[in-house]
């Protein structure tokens, strides 16, 4: 100490400005351990008292901690207030009461396993099915004036797009419920339908809408779609009871015999898959259970019009869809109502424009299908099997499907930019003992005599020749992947081209897609059809499809055309 | 020795420590003015007010919005309209307005843009009057001159913003430092539509009625842009004779005429190709050196193109004989076939402008408006014929064909009101007005008019989700876009719109 003292003040004042500053660096720092403090929705719902008795649902069910992962999620969160009402609802006083299995597949059917947002609702269901199998639907009610966006139509949403660490919250005013009818029992229960729900047993189909669908389905193609008349609506058109409809349709007397008229009345009113009315509004004919037999449907304005067509430039009327009391959810499908009855109408072949992306497993890609900033993903056979399936073995994990999106506005000689709606369906390892057929579930096609033509993204190497199926019969021409479309500057008429097989579907045309005429067939029966792909080489490229059309053959086989790089046709 | 070299190494550590701690470096921005030393002549006046308007043309040097004042106006005044369709490269939020899936936090509704210029307004309504006692050559005139300039503007940005927003913060004085309150609550829609009328009103009178060139007389705020703009609010606020009386004052004036006798191209041209006619009553001067974003968002990657039915349902196509058409619609507001808004890139009938030389002037207010808006204000205090006659004379000059002519008896009101939305639509179609419009007439009377929002929206949307738009809009507040998120995060004070919940 006394060492110290005897330093000189210079050196004294130094030290002890050094220590200060020692001192000063090392105090404890605090180090945030975490990049982010976004809560997830557990805790996000605990933090908040309003929440509180959903919360109790999670956690009596143990998803509590499954909702504090990460993923992403979209949870539908009822109020205190609406958990409450539906205490009352089932007449228990407390969470508790109620059975343990009811309470899971009640929170099952708030979350969806994708983040889902306000902005994509429709008028109809949400993409995502929920995690207890059955779809949500979704829409916008006016009460005194206020509007709010409803889901399954009671519920509205008090609060949305809750952004949380691992998806999105909607507050909504009340519980959701399980559709726990089938369409036979929700046909039964409403007296206005006595007379259908007469009609249906006697030709045989309520017991078929009576039965559920196989156990978690979320596969739309296992529900039906029922369009139901009103005892009122049969009554205009001079029916009151079985008998006179026995006596109007039932020509071998014997309804039960799916060939009797009355069998196939019915028939005609029960659509197979999921279809509720914003499906219905952008289709544009419906298959039916009735053989062969489609209902054409348009909108007008807001109204949905099932069969109304001009048919040798004379208009028929059609029957409208009744938009209020429509889109009723039960356990196995949807019910809806329409305004008049209708018969089975024959069908002229129309033409079909199939986009080979345009297939259940890539539509649900929710947030990059058709989306203007494009995107890539790829699609292994355990995925397929709906609109897709090819030979591939499970293991094989270089053979795949990929819906491939170029970005709105990219130059149409880039890339797959060049193609409708900017983009493709890609076949990774199209050869032979990978992928080597590829078989695509056409949309409805109607019986008649169509050309088919298959337009594709050229690439220069390693493709080879690909053989087309249509219903597993050959068509005759082959397509030559590498042959690029013909942009000669002679000016060789179209028409030349189209007697040579070749025509440039798309517009603006570049030399980056090309479009053959495959063959001509005989299409057998109004239904969806199969078109497989079939490659004839062993290469490993990327191949790259756009759109096989069926053109009738009397139609014009050039236009309209497509637009390169965007949705539209483009008319002469 | 050894104390030296001690002593040499402490001073050092000393003088290094010591000044690395301290901050008296004061430096001066390098790239602006600081106030002192700015308002000290009339000059720096007239700075300030063509900086109010240069900033209306294209984001300010260091701001980085994502778009510039015209585009926000487009968008405000046609997404939701049922004239625009959506183009290639349109962004995920501009399409959701125009679907009407809005919410909060939709960069679009981001209104910093305008508060921006607001605050310019406000600086030069605020600091402006000292000058008068540094400057002895700054007269009264001038300085009252100036004035009306920013009142002008800062009435007509907060008019566009009540319009959209429905409830927004008022701030009338300039925000010179960080110490000021910047949480403001909103203001209702009238007592900001009440701000507007009192603005203008004094702007008329410290206004300048010719600045003696032609670019100035379109390009900067006049006795008349101030009377177009007054007549607009007052149809807003059903206030019909003031807006009529408005509309005679320009119209009285001679200075202004529709260009007829001409042919269909040679009106293009002269009327928006090179802008500044004597059809145009205020404009934003765009020119070569200071480009505006048409070229890029309608044509060259474009946004927005004019929806399928635009065409057809508006201006009418003649089968019979394709050369008779309306001069506002085919080749002029729109490209047959690619739907290509034209209106803003082209040179005439047929051609477009180069990038380089496409600098089409964003309108705000031309001589039609002031007509239409007398017809409208005609026809609501029962003066139907006076509001035909005008809508004859327009068709008239702009050979609208016959197959959009409306036979309406002169005491149908209802009937000439839609007549004259029509005309409007076909008139400034894509000039940022048709949602405005619809959505003026529509609430008037206490939404009397409803069914003509819900139909425009309808013939627009996607038909999987035309349901829930329409039961959307049956809510009035539906009607105006929501605060923004962010604004909301930084303003406190602020309450969202009820229906954005």
């Amino acid at each position: 100490m006394k060492r110290l003292l005897r330093l000189p003040a210079l050196l004294r004042l130094t030290l002890l400005f050094l220590i200060t500053l020692v001192f000063q660096n090392c105090s404890q720092q605090k180090i945030k351990e975490t990049t982010d403090e976004t809560l997830n929705i557990t805790d996000y719902l605990r933090a908040n008292p309003d929440y509180s008795m959903f919360v109790e649902i999670l956690d009596i069910t143990n998803y509590a901690s499954f909702m504090n992962t990460y993923g992403t999620y979209t949870i539908f969160v009822p109020t205190n207030d609406a958990v409450k009402e539906y205490l009352n609802d089932i007449g228990a006083t407390s969470l508790n009461q109620v059975p343990l299995a009811d309470l899971q597949n009640i929170a099952k059917l708030h979350i969806l396993d994708q983040k889902i947002e306000t902005t994509s609702f429709t008028d109809g269901k949400i993409a995502t099915p929920s995690m207890y199998g059955q779809y949500l639907i979704t829409g916008a009610t006016n009460v005194d004036g206020v509007s709010s966006v409803t889901v399954n139509k009671t519920a509205s949403i008090v609060a949305s797009n809750l952004e949380v660490g691992n998806g999105v919250i909607h507050v909504i005013s009340k519980v959701l419920r399980i559709a726990d009818k089938t369409l036979a029992q929700t046909i039964e229960a409403n007296p206005n339908l006595s007379l259908f729900t007469e009609t249906l047993k006697a030709t045989g189909w309520f017991s078929i809408l009576n039965q559920p669908i196989p156990a978690n389905s979320t596969n739309i193609n296992d529900y039906l779609t029922v369009l139901a008349q009103t005892n009122d609506v049969f009554h205009k058109a001079g029916f009151d009871n079985l008998d006179q409809l026995k006596a109007r349709y039932s020509h071998l007397h014997n309804p039960l015999d799916p060939k009797d008229s009355l069998n196939l009345f019915v028939a005609y009113r029960i659509l197979p898959r999921l279809q509720y009315l914003a499906d219905i509004s952008v289709s544009p004919a419906l298959v039916t259970k009735a053989p062969l037999e489609v209902i054409s449907t348009k909108l007008d304005g807001e109204k949905i019009l099932l069969n109304e067509d001009t048919f040798n430039g004379i208009l028929e009327k059609g029957v409208e869809v009744n938009r209020g009391s429509s889109d009723i959810t039960a356990s196995n499908g949807v019910l809806h109502y329409v305004d008049g009855n209708f018969a089975i109408k024959k069908r002229l072949p129309a033409p079909v424009y199939f986009e080979f992306t345009d297939i259940a497993e890539f539509r649900r890609l929710t947030s990059i299908w058709r989306k203007p900033a494009g995107g890539y993903q790829t699609l292994f056979i355990g995925d397929a099997g709906i609109d897709v399936t090819w030979d591939a073995k499970a293991s094989d994990a270089s053979a795949y499907l990929a819906y491939n999106k170029a970005a709105d506005g990219t130059s149409i000689t880039s890339g797959i930019a060049g193609c409708w709606n900017a983009d493709v369906c890609e076949i990774f390892r199209f050869r032979d003992a990978n992928a080597q057929n590829v078989k695509f579930t056409t949309p409805v096609i109607i019986k008649g005599k169509y050309k088919i033509w298959i337009s594709y993204r050229q690439q220069g190497t390693k493709l080879g020749n690909v053989k087309v199926f249509f219903d597993g019969v050959e068509l005759p021409r082959q397509i030559n992947l590498m042959e690029g479309g013909n942009t000669d500057t002679a000016g060789t008429p179209e028409t030349v081209l189209e007697s040579q097989g070749y025509k440039r579907y798309a517009t603006p045309w570049s030399n980056r897609v090309n479009c053959r005429l495959v063959g001509v067939v005989d299409v057998p029966t109004t239904a969806r059809h199969t078109l497989t792909l079939q490659s004839q080489g062993n290469f490993g490229a990327q191949s790259w499809f756009d759109i096989a059309e069926f053109r009738p053959v009397e139609m014009n086989q050039l236009w309209p055309k497509f637009t390169a790089g965007r949705g539209t046709l483009v008319y002469q | 020795m050894q104390t030296k070299i001690k002593t040499i190494l402490a001073i050092f550590i000393l003088f290094v420590s010591a000044s690395s701690c301290d901050n008296y470096l004061d430096l001066k921005p390098q790239d602006g003015i600081v106030r002192a030393e700015f308002w000290k002549t009339k000059e720096d006046i007239q700075a300030a007010v063509i900086g109010i308007y240069s900033s209306m043309l294209n984001s300010p040097p260091g701001v980085s919005d994502d778009f510039n004042m015209t585009e926000y106006l487009f968008m405000y005044g046609e997404l939701r309209g049922d004239m625009l369709g959506a183009g290639g490269n349109v962004t995920d939020e501009q399409r959701d307005i125009m679907n009407t899936n809005i919410i909060a936090a939709n960069g679009i509704t981001d209104w910093s843009a305008f508060y921006r210029t607001i605050n310019y307004c406000n600086t030069v309504i605020d600091l402006a009057p000292a000058v008068k006692g540094l400057d002895p050559t700054l007269t009264q005139t001038q300085l009252n001159n100036y004035l009306s300039e920013a009142l002008a503007i800062r009435a007509y940005l907060y008019f566009t913003l009540a319009r959209t927003f429905k409830d927004v913060p008022l701030k009338l004085t300039a925000t010179l430092s960080d110490k000021d309150n910047f949480q403001i609550p909103t203001s209702t829609q009238s007592e900001i539509f009440a701000q507007v009328i009192k603005d203008l009103k004094l702007a008329e009178e410290y206004s300048v009625e010719d600045y003696g060139n032609n670019a100035s007389n379109k390009g900067r705020i006049t006795t008349y842009a101030i009377n177009a703009m007054l007549a607009d609010v007052y149809l807003w606020t059903d206030k019909y004779q003031e807006a009529l009386d408005c509309t005679n004052k320009i119209i009285d004036s001679g200075r202004f005429g529709l260009i007829s006798n001409v042919s269909g191209n040679s009106w293009f041209n002269t009327v928006y190709a090179k802008g500044n006619s004597s059809e145009s009553i205020f404009e934003f001067q765009y020119t070569t050196e200071n480009l505006p974003p048409f070229y890029s968002i309608f044509y060259q990657r474009p946004q927005f193109i004019a929806s399928s039915d635009a065409l057809e349902d508006f201006f009418g196509v003649d089968t019979a004989n394709p050369s008779n058409r309306d001069i506002r619609g085919e080749q002029a507001s729109i490209i047959t076939g690619t739907n290509l808004i034209h209106k803003f890139v082209g040179f005439d009938n047929t051609s477009i402008k180069a990038l380089q030389s496409s600098d089409t002037h964003w309108f705000v207010y031309r001589y039609a408006d002031v007509l239409l808006m007398k017809a409208e204000a005609s026809a609501l205090l029962q003066q139907g014929q006076a509001a035909i006659d005008i809508i004859k004379e327009i068709r008239l000059a702009r050979k609208a064909i016959s197959l959009t002519v409306e036979d309406v008896g002169s005491e149908d009101t209802a009937g000439i009101i839609s007549y004259i939305l029509r005309e409007r639509g076909r008139e400034f179609a894509f000039e940022g007005k048709r949602w405005f419009d619809i959505l003026r007439i529509a609430r008037r009377n206490n939404y009397e008019r409803l069914d003509i929002l819900l139909d425009a929206a309808i013939t627009s949307a996607p038909p999987q989700q035309q349901q829930s738009i329409k039961a959307k809009l049956k809510d009035p507040n539906s009607h105006y876009l929501p605060i923004n998120t962010f604004v909301l995060y930084t303003n406190k004070a602020l309450v969202q719109n009820p229906f954005y919940k």
